[in-house]
């Protein structure tokens, strides 16, 4: 049986980076500590092998985003629907990106503010938009992986992340109108 | 919307995403699962799938399914050589008398059916069995249909 002590060690060292997997993919705080849980828990299964592996990290990460799809596919068709209702939202009115500058931003808000605005930005992108987003972005997953992951059209998934990026833009850039002095 | 404006698009977007540090876990998570490891260790061994068990028992377990299975083999084939076994046979026969008499009912059934197909002709026989291939095909060409609309990728 695995040390208690050591797997407590090695859950406080992943418990961030497992929490923010799901909680980015399913942009809910309790449904994600539920998904970390889960995916500890299975970590726990097998504790004697991850113990020493250079590669627990990316196996947790793995899990997590398995697990976190899994839970999504549940409420497919009711997420589905809403990205259809969502998407006159999204006019292809293409402007100049105005992402603030990092020199100039940070004369206003600090860095760690700022991820706070792109993660609040990040969770109120429709799941639709945010899944294959965070899967291209933060898990490094190709269209063709993330078409082939989410079991959709590798058109969709590409319009959906440009939707997405066009989204982002646009509430950072209000986000950021807001925060700023006149 | 231009490939030069998407292209940039993805940069910032790319940039603004990889620098997002992780987020702080609940302090409740490790308390979470502590408990819930705790919940299944109190789980006793016997009630946990067989690959749970302690090693010890497995193979203690595998040793003793594979005896009696050996020993039943084995208590089957002395019977089937013992002085008695043609009357214990007949014996057996008795207990299931009853099912004879079903498979008879069965079997004057199945002749009444038969005659009232023969009386009404093999074109009726053939058109029962056109409709009945009909709303087969039916069933699955409405079914498919369905399946299509319902997981038809966006």
């Amino acid at each position: 049986m695995s040390d208690p002590q050591q797997f407590e060690a090695f859950m406080l060292k992943y418990q961030n980076m497992v929490f923010s997997t799901a909680m980015r993919l399913l942009a809910n705080p309790s449904e994600a500590e539920d998904v970390a849980q889960e995916v500890f828990l299975k970590a726990f299964e097998r504790f004697d092998d991850l113990q020493q592996s250079p590669t627990a990290g990316g196996w947790l990460k793995t899990v997590a985003t398995n697990m976190s799809l899994n839970h999504l596919t549940r409420y497919r068709s009711r997420w589905s629907f809403f990205s259809e209702l969502l998407k006159s939202n999204d006019a292809d009115d293409a402007e100049p990106i105005e992402f603030a500058a990092p020199d100039t931003f940070e004369q206003d808000v600090e860095q760690a503010d700022r991820h706070q605005l792109v993660d609040k930005a990040l969770q109120k992108l429709p799941p639709a938009q945010r899944v294959p987003l965070v899967l291209f972005h933060l898990e490094g997953l190709s269209y063709e992986q993330i078409a082939a992951k989410l079991n959709v059209s590798l058109g969709k998934v590409k319009t959906d992340i440009f939707r997405a990026r066009e989204a982002l833009r646009k509430r950072l850039r209000s986000q950021l109108d807001e925060i700023r002095p006149a | 919307m231009n490939s030069e404006y998407e292209k940039q698009l993805e940069l910032e977007v790319n940039r603004e995403l990889q620098q997002l540090a992780d987020l702080p876990a609940p302090a409740t998570l490790a308390k979470r699962v502590r408990l819930a490891i705790e919940q299944r260790r109190r789980i006793k061994w016997y009630m946990q799938p067989w690959q749970n068990w302690p090693m010890p028992l497995r193979v203690g377990a595998l040793a003793l399914l594979l005896t009696m299975f050996g020993g039943l083999c084995f208590v089957s084939w002395r019977l089937t050589r013992a002085a008695g076994f043609a009357a214990a046979l007949e014996e057996v026969g008795a207990l299931f008398s009853g099912l004879n008499s079903i498979w008879n009912v069965i079997n004057v059934l199945f002749g009444a059916v038969v005659l009232v197909f023969k009386h009404l002709g093999t074109g009726f026989l053939l058109g029962c069995a056109a409709i009945a291939g009909l709303a087969y095909a039916l069933c699955i060409g409405l079914g498919t249909a369905w399946v299509r609309l319902a997981f038809a990728r966006r």
